[in-house]
């Protein structure tokens, strides 16, 4: 029997963040995302174990306070994309700002030096990410796509899909059916 | 997690001298800290993939004709192998033609790379599809959805 | 025209044949009786005039007696006494003549009785007188009495006579009249008799003439269309048959017997020798089907082949029907028509199709070497160039840079030409099939396309509402893809270029490249654009394969988008044309045939 999933990542994550601390007895509170207050004094084997057995998850504790605060610019910049039911009316970097109580110009800065990226072009990348989710997921239009991802028309959505992946929306629906296709046969 | 810095191991499989030539090339011009290993023909590059010993490599650039194995024969040996599955496969091809394009992704290919007829379109194209691949594993993005043509 | 519709109808033709007859018998009676009574008539008056003889007859006996006696008296010579008993015997005859004559009729009966009773008494007294005669010295008082006596006798019986006579000539002048108008009376009915027999014999002929007349035009057209079918099956190359399901008898036509390659009538007619023509499963299989039509009455059709005496194949197809023929007995007619042209035909088409698709698939594989195998070497020529100018740029002189751009341009034209080229042969190959295609989703498909270069050139297209048709899609989608962006390689530098997409309706018939386009029978569909135009006179030129118009470098191209375009439209039967005005733009207009 085929079953078709659909996942939501970060709460999976942070599901799997309380497993794991509470399994190594771990007092902790969780603040905002991406962030946990720690309430014990923890030994550094302690925190290695802990460490390792989150690593095998994907979650990796960030010790460098830049990196901590690139995570933070992504996890919020991800939070706004995914998260949303509909982007924010105000401009990115207000609510950038605003969420993180950083200047926008310092957030943009610290951001490109240490991922080579503009936030623009990240933001991008994770509203084609979950133009391309929501296209799998085959419960909405194109046009309904566009319009909760803020694009002004569908023309500008597949336009900028087209750009940052190479493929048309349509040619990219075609070739999600036929892997799916493939993976039936394969079973 | 993989951070820019780490050194970034790229293999190459293309029967073309000149091709490969021109990619060490660029490469070596972009300075990227990366290591690269050519391949000029499949069974070259399947037997490396098979020693046990080695360490994942993060990108591998595939060129479709090759005598013998061809591109494809690859793509689906490594695909059909779940030791791979974190290792994003760039296509690397003459042909422009949707049907094939098409047909690489639905394989497991990630990206689809026209050969550049320029030095600089090359290096351009090498660096746009490492910082794909980087932003890809960096930002969690969905391995099902992850495939770019270029 | 009523009477000639009734003189033509047979129905009353018999009723007024059958009066005519019955007038003609009822004349002819009465012309019979008149005769009779005319016999009859004729008799009478004969009787009449007998009889007026004999009574003269007996007058002048007395006569001749008195004159015997006179003489005797006279002369006392008896030699005129001599023949007085040869008159005595003679009026005894008249008297048995006249009693014959007027046995029929009392009156005269009577009077003729009378009559010999005075006759009887004359004589009586002829005697008397003569004995008084004879005696020598006879008293002449006595003879004178006797004689007065006798003579006043005669004077009455000729008085009896002439009245007798008279009554009679009375009535023999009403019978003379009578007999007159009879006489009259029969001419006319023998005369009605004549002319209405004449009429009757005329009309009849008349007719009989005009029937024959008619049947012999009816065989004479029959005889023609015999002949004409005869010939028709021979031109047209079929024979016929025919089985009457009652005598179990076959009649095949001469050309029956020519299909099969000998002479008419040359075997008998009966399948089995038909059969030794056949091949041996097709005779199995159609004496099944037919023999199973003839219970069933059900129309037959079965193909089958012969081998001719002198060796050639022929595939003939049979096919026969039930009917009745004039005498009700159940017939069956078929007809025997040679298929061997058509059947060859179809198999020089197959060879003919497997022959194009071996083109085809020859034109594809071309079709992949210049893609591929051709594209390689220019790449790395490219390649190269660019490592050139890269690595050893600072070493060449002006010149040698200027050398390495031209090949490099070189390389680059030859690329686009056998990309185009590429496109070109795919819109040539045939057997592509046609399907319904919504134009609207189609062009929005190719907007997503083309998205970058419309953003990038920041240009607005409108897209109207267009026509489902049935087209080749990727033909089609090629088709506008060349047009619009051509249009945007050809707009005005500071200008945002507008592309226009819309169906428009033929108001009045157009003449397009000489063929004439309607409302009723085609689309139109407008690629309009406000980019640089160019001269209408070159409007036609601009469709030829490889001919370009703008020289400036700046518009790059191969020239051969607009030929793929007209090759598309051309594919699906319809026609391309443009109107354009330097400066102004150019607005391209494409028909589609309606139907399908």
């Amino acid at each position: 029997m085929k079953l078709y999933i659909k996942y939501d990542g970060i709460m999976a994550c942070r599901v799997i963040l309380q497993e794991q601390l509470e399994k190594h007895e771990v007092k902790y509170q969780l603040l905002d995302l991406g962030e946990i207050e720690i309430d014990e004094e923890i030994t550094e084997e302690r925190f290695a174990e802990v460490q390792e057995s989150l690593n095998r998850y994907g979650i990796f504790i960030l010790n460098n306070q830049k990196s901590q605060l690139i995570q933070r610019i992504k996890d919020a910049i991800v939070e706004m994309v995914y998260e949303r039911d509909k982007l924010p009316s105000t401009t990115i970097s207000h609510y950038l700002s605003e969420k993180l109580n950083f200047s926008y110009g310092y957030i943009a800065n610290i951001f490109s030096e240490y991922t080579f990226t503009s936030i623009e072009n990240f933001i991008i990348i994770q509203k084609i990410e979950r133009a391309k989710k929501l296209i799998v997921e085959e419960e909405l239009t194109l046009t309904e796509i566009s319009y909760k991802l803020n694009y002004s028309s569908v023309a500008h959505l597949s336009s900028q899909f087209k750009k940052v992946t190479g493929l048309t929306p349509s040619m990219f629906k075609r070739i999600i059916d036929k892997r799916r296709l493939l993976v039936n046969q394969v079973d | 997690m993989i951070t820019h810095k780490d050194p970034i191991h790229i293999l190459l499989a293309d029967d073309d001298e000149d091709d490969r030539n021109f990619f060490s090339e660029a490469l070596a011009e972009l300075r990227m800290t990366n290591k690269v290993t050519l391949f000029k023909d499949g069974k070259e590059l399947m037997d490396y993939l098979e020693r046990p010993d080695i360490r994942m490599p993060h990108i591998l650039f595939l060129d479709l004709n090759m005598p013998g194995k061809t591109g494809f024969d690859c793509l689906r040996e490594i695909r059909t192998n779940p030791r791979f599955k974190e290792l994003s496969i760039a296509i690397y091809s003459t042909s422009s033609a949707e049907k094939d394009i098409e047909e690489t992704f639905v394989g497991g290919a990630n990206i689809y790379i026209k050969k550049p007829n320029d030095f600089s379109k090359l290096k351009k194209v090498i660096k746009d599809v490492v910082n794909i691949n980087w932003q890809f594993h960096s930002s969690g993005l969905n391995k099902e959805t992850f495939f770019f043509s270029i | 025209m009523k009477f000639l519709r009734l003189y033509k109808n047979d129905q009353v033709f018999k009723i007024a044949l059958g009066i005519a007859i019955i007038v003609i018998g009822y004349i002819a009676s009465v012309f019979y009786s008149k005769m009779q009574k005319l016999d009859d008539s004729v008799e009478l008056i004969a009787t009449s005039n007998q009889t007026q003889l004999e009574l003269e007859k007996l007058l002048s006996i007395i006569s001749n007696y008195e004159t015997y006696l006179r003489s005797y008296i006279i002369t006392k010579d008896e030699a005129y006494l001599k023949n007085r008993f040869l008159d005595r015997g003679e009026i005894e005859r008249n008297f048995s003549r006249l009693n014959k004559l007027t046995a029929h009729n009392p009156i005269m009966v009577r009077d003729i009785d009378s009559l010999k009773v005075m006759f009887d008494t004359r004589f009586a007294i002829f005697r008397e007188t003569l004995t008084v005669a004879r005696i020598k010295n006879a008293d002449k008082q006595a003879l004178n009495d006797l004689l007065l006596k006798g003579t006043y006798l005669t004077n009455k019986m000729r008085e009896h006579v002439y009245r007798t006579i008279n009554d009679e000539a009375k009535k023999l002048k009403v019978l003379n009249e009578s007999h007159q108008f009879e006489l009259k009376d029969s001419m006319i009915s023998a005369f009605l008799l004549v002319i209405l027999s004449l009429l009757i014999l005329l009309l009849s002929f008349n007719r009989m003439n005009s029937d024959i007349n008619e049947l012999q035009k009816a065989n004479d057209e029959l005889k023609f269309l015999n002949h004409s079918f005869n010939n028709a099956e021979k031109v047209a190359n079929f024979g016929h048959w025919k089985l009457n399901l009652k005598t179990n008898t076959y009649i095949f036509s001469d050309n029956f017997y020519r299909l099969l390659g000998v002479e008419p009538q040359s075997f008998e007619a009966t399948p089995e020798n038909v059969s030794k023509f056949m091949h041996s499963e097709d005779f199995d299989y159609a004496m099944k089907v037919h023999l199973e039509s003839l219970q069933t009455l059900e129309p037959t059709s079965v193909m089958i082949r012969y081998t001719l005496p002198n060796g050639d194949l022929k595939y003939i197809n049979s096919v026969g029907s039930f009917m009745q023929n004039s005498k009700g007995e159940q017939v069956k007619v078929g007809v025997h028509y040679d298929l061997t042209e058509q059947y060859k035909k179809n198999i020089e088409l197959e060879d003919n199709n497997r022959e194009l698709q071996a083109i085809n698939e020859e034109l594809e594989s071309f079709n992949n070497i210049v893609s591929h195998d051709l594209q390689e070497p220019l790449r790395k020529i490219q390649m190269f160039i660019s490592r050139l100018e890269e690595k050893e740029g600072s070493v060449l002189s002006e010149q040698g840079k200027d050398y390495f751009a031209k090949i490099r341009a070189a390389a680059n034209r030859m690329q686009s030409l056998m990309i185009d080229l590429v496109n070109y042969t795919r819109t040539i190959k045939g057997g592509r099939t046609f399907v319904k295609t919504n134009l609207n989703s189609l062009l929005e498909q190719i907007l997503h396309e083309l998205a970058l270069n419309i953003e990038d050139k920041n240009a607005q297209v409108t897209v109207g509402n267009l026509p489902t048709i049935k087209a080749i899609p990727f033909q089609i989608e090629q088709l506008f893809i060349n047009l619009i962006t051509n249009s945007l390689k050809y707009s005005k530098e500071d200008v945002q270029p507008k592309i226009k997409i819309a169906a428009q309706k033929i108001t009045e018939t157009e003449i397009v490249h000489g063929k004439e386009m309607t409302e009723k029978r085609h689309h139109k569909i407008i690629v309009s654009d406000n980019g640089i135009g160019f001269r209408q006179e070159y409007a036609d030129k601009i469709f030829v394969l490889f001919q370009r118009l703008e020289t400036d470098s700046k518009y790059s191209g191969t020239g051969l988008g607009l030929a793929i375009c007209k090759k598309i439209v051309e594919n699906h039967n319809g026609c391309i044309a443009v109107k354009s005005k330097p400066g102004k733009g150019s607005e391209f207009s494409i028909y589609f045939p309606k139907n399908n």
